[in-house]
């Protein structure tokens, strides 16, 4: 391998870049202007009340009372299975337990409580939470015992992460961004570098298609790396960003860097003029931006628009970078990069396959 | 000695022949050129010799081996119609393509040679195109190449520029390069080349000095004598000119105007092919 020509491809492509104004405008200026809006409209705590409802009764009585919370128009009730910890989603969202023996104390007139899981850095949403309850549990006593104080509640506070929409927000940032970054500019050099002669021209210098691929990807690893860098000190400075930074991240980021650089290869390969590139990119970059919880959780949308975005290669980005900045959850996390490195590995080596600098 | 054998070379895109099973050879330190109009089928055989397209059939032989990553560190190429890096400067593009090669030129010296000094610190997008030709000649030498192939090197330039492009392959003959070039000015082939092959729909139709193909084919030098309404021509020598017209003085004929017409390899072509180069 000759590192000399890498090298010198790496520096070039650069220099090439950095003196492009377009190229920065969409490497840097348009994440940040996404996390300055979204973040300014999304930072007043305007989130859905969602609330998990864990049944551990499963008795008419608690079908009764979760009924009756569904039936308030803001609040969105999820039901959490008995068998998980709700302590572990009351980080996210205000949790409700229903303890076992709900429906036989109220049979026996004696006083049963919920338990009440909140986050205390939420006191807006808490207050309200707070009332819907006080609400329903009023009026399921009035019916059943004449207004007598049988189904009460008490909360509990969990030390949550407080992580707000910004936190949820940045990681897709950072995945659209590699992804933008890695699917145009693979195209854009594979498509320009053909209509310039360029491959030609390096077809006929020693240099291998193998060193040059190599050096194309190395590049774009340093141009995500160092957006990924200023999009999280924006998060950071901007919005008081909690996500963190770790090994994690850089395995995801790159194994993105190889899958959506490996996408663009492909598409390089049916796109010969530099006008249709542009539009090829964004045919593919935008349904994936909107579809694969970039913006918000893909749980927001229809249910087969949700099976559709688990198909997704973005979709598996933004998981995998939530649950490494976020949530700190290693375990689907690595679950998620080694989606993604599958797929990277498929579509990088269909890529380079097809990738063919010789004319017919 | 040979730096070319090309031998029954043969290109089809489907049942259009655009290469049709031509043989030629290239001697070292010559400036062979392919001349023919365009749709000849010239780019297409240099992309054959300099490994970017695939024959249908045929031989090329380059430094009597087929190309590899060997004789790729010994050739240098300027493609047709060939663009660099927009942002980089043209001493950042020589230093760029100089690292593909193990060997490589003196950057200050090519620079020189192809008259960029003023321009060495100019980013690509903002050279005039006589100017980025020069670029892509510069860019075709940085391997240090015993073989140069440049194709449609002068094409879209204006007179001043496509000149002073001459001065600088006529330079790397001197400098002891074999130079390949293809072009479809008859007027450049005839001027740069020690050998032109003329190809015309495919074949080539005739091959050798600019000098023997136009006494070959090209009609005899005339001398046109116009006297108030009439025209006179003289078919004669070349070295009989200067006698002839000294002669026509002497004799005090009155005359408008004389005019010397030689044959050039436009003449050949169209005596070949019944057809005109452009």
């Amino acid at each position: 391998m000759n590192l000399k020509a890498i090298y010198g491809d790496i520096q070039a492509s650069i220099k090439n870049w950095y003196r492009n104004k377009a190229a920065l405008f969409w490497t840097f200026a348009f994440p940040i202007l996404l996390i300055l809006i979204f973040g300014e409209i999304f930072s007043g705590g305007n989130e859905p009340y969602i609330i998990y409802i864990q049944d551990m009764d499963n008795s008419m009585a608690s079908h009764l009372f979760v009924e009756n919370m569904s039936h308030i128009n803001i609040i969105k009730v999820k039901l959490i299975d008995s068998s998980k910890n709700i302590e572990e989603y009351a980080k996210e969202h205000a949790a409700i337990q229903i303890p076992k023996g709900f429906q036989d104390s109220i049979i026996y007139g004696k006083k049963c409580n919920l338990t009440l899981y909140l986050d205390p850095s939420k006191q807006e949403i808490n207050s309200a939470i707070k009332s819907f309850l006080i609400s329903v549990i009023g009026e399921m006593n009035l019916k059943i015992s004449n207004a007598t104080e049988v189904i009460g509640y008490e909360e509990k506070y969990v030390t949550g992460n407080n992580f707000n929409y910004i936190d949820f927000f940045i990681p897709g940032i950072i995945g659209m961004t590699v992804m933008t970054s890695a699917i145009y500019g693979s195209i854009e050099i594979n498509v320009k570098y053909k209509k310039r002669g360029l491959l030609k021209k390096l077809l006929t210098t020693p240099m291998k298609r193998s060193e040059w691929i190599f050096s194309k990807m190395i590049y774009q690893l340093i141009i995500n790396f160092l957006s990924t860098i200023v999009i999280i000190l924006v998060g950071m400075v901007a919005f008081n960003m909690k996500a963190s930074f770790n090994f994690m991240v850089i395995v995801i980021i790159a194994s993105a860097s190889f899958a959506f650089t490996g996408m663009g290869m492909i598409i390089s390969r049916f796109v010969n003029e530099e006008e249709t590139a542009d539009s090829a990119a964004s045919a593919v970059n935008f349904p994936m931006m909107f579809l694969a919880g970039t913006f918000f959780p893909i749980e927001m949308m229809p249910h087969f628009l949700q099976v559709f975005a688990k198909i997704l290669p973005l979709y598996y980005v933004n998981e995998g970078l939530r649950n490494a900045m976020i949530y700190h959850n290693f375990h689907a996390s690595i679950l998620n990069t080694t989606i993604i490195t599958i797929f990277a590995f498929i579509v990088f080596l269909i890529g380079s396959l097809i990738t063919d600098w010789k004319e017919p | 000695m040979n730096v070319i054998e090309v031998k029954d070379l043969r290109k089809e895109y489907g049942n259009v022949i655009a290469v049709d099973g031509i043989s030629f050879e290239v001697r070292s330190k010559e400036i062979f050129s392919l001349l023919g109009p365009n749709g000849a089928g010239k780019t297409t055989t240099v992309e054959i010799i300099e490994g970017i397209r695939n024959a249908t059939e045929g031989t090329v032989k380059i430094f009597g081996k087929s190309m590899d990553a060997h004789i790729k560190e010994k050739i240098g190429v300027l493609p047709q119609e060939f663009q660099s890096f927009e942002r980089l400067t043209v001493r950042e593009t020589l230093i760029y393509f100089s690292r593909l090669y193990k060997k490589c030129g003196n950057i200050d010296e090519i620079i020189s040679i192809v008259g960029l000094k003023e321009k060495e610190n100019e980013l690509y997008k903002n050279l005039s195109g006589g100017q980025r030709q020069r670029v892509g000649v510069a860019v075709s030498l940085v391997g240090n190449p015993e073989l140069v192939f440049l194709d449609e090197p002068t094409t879209g330039l204006d007179p001043a520029a496509r000149r002073g492009l001459w001065n600088v392959i006529k330079k790397l003959k001197e400098d002891g390069k074999t130079v390949f070039l293809t072009t479809h000015y008859m007027e450049e082939a005839e001027y740069l080349s020690d050998r032109v092959a003329i190809m015309h729909n495919g074949k080539i139709i005739s091959i050798g000095s600019p000098k023997e193909l136009i006494e070959k084919y090209g009609e005899k030098t005339r001398i046109i004598i116009s006297i108030k309404d009439k025209l006179i021509e003289i078919e004669t020598e070349e070295d009989e000119i200067p006698e002839l017209i000294e002669k026509i003085r002497r004799d005090g004929t009155k005359y408008d105007r004389i005019e010397i017409k030689r044959a050039n390899l436009e003449d050949v072509f169209l005596k070949l092919t019944g057809a005109r180069l452009k």
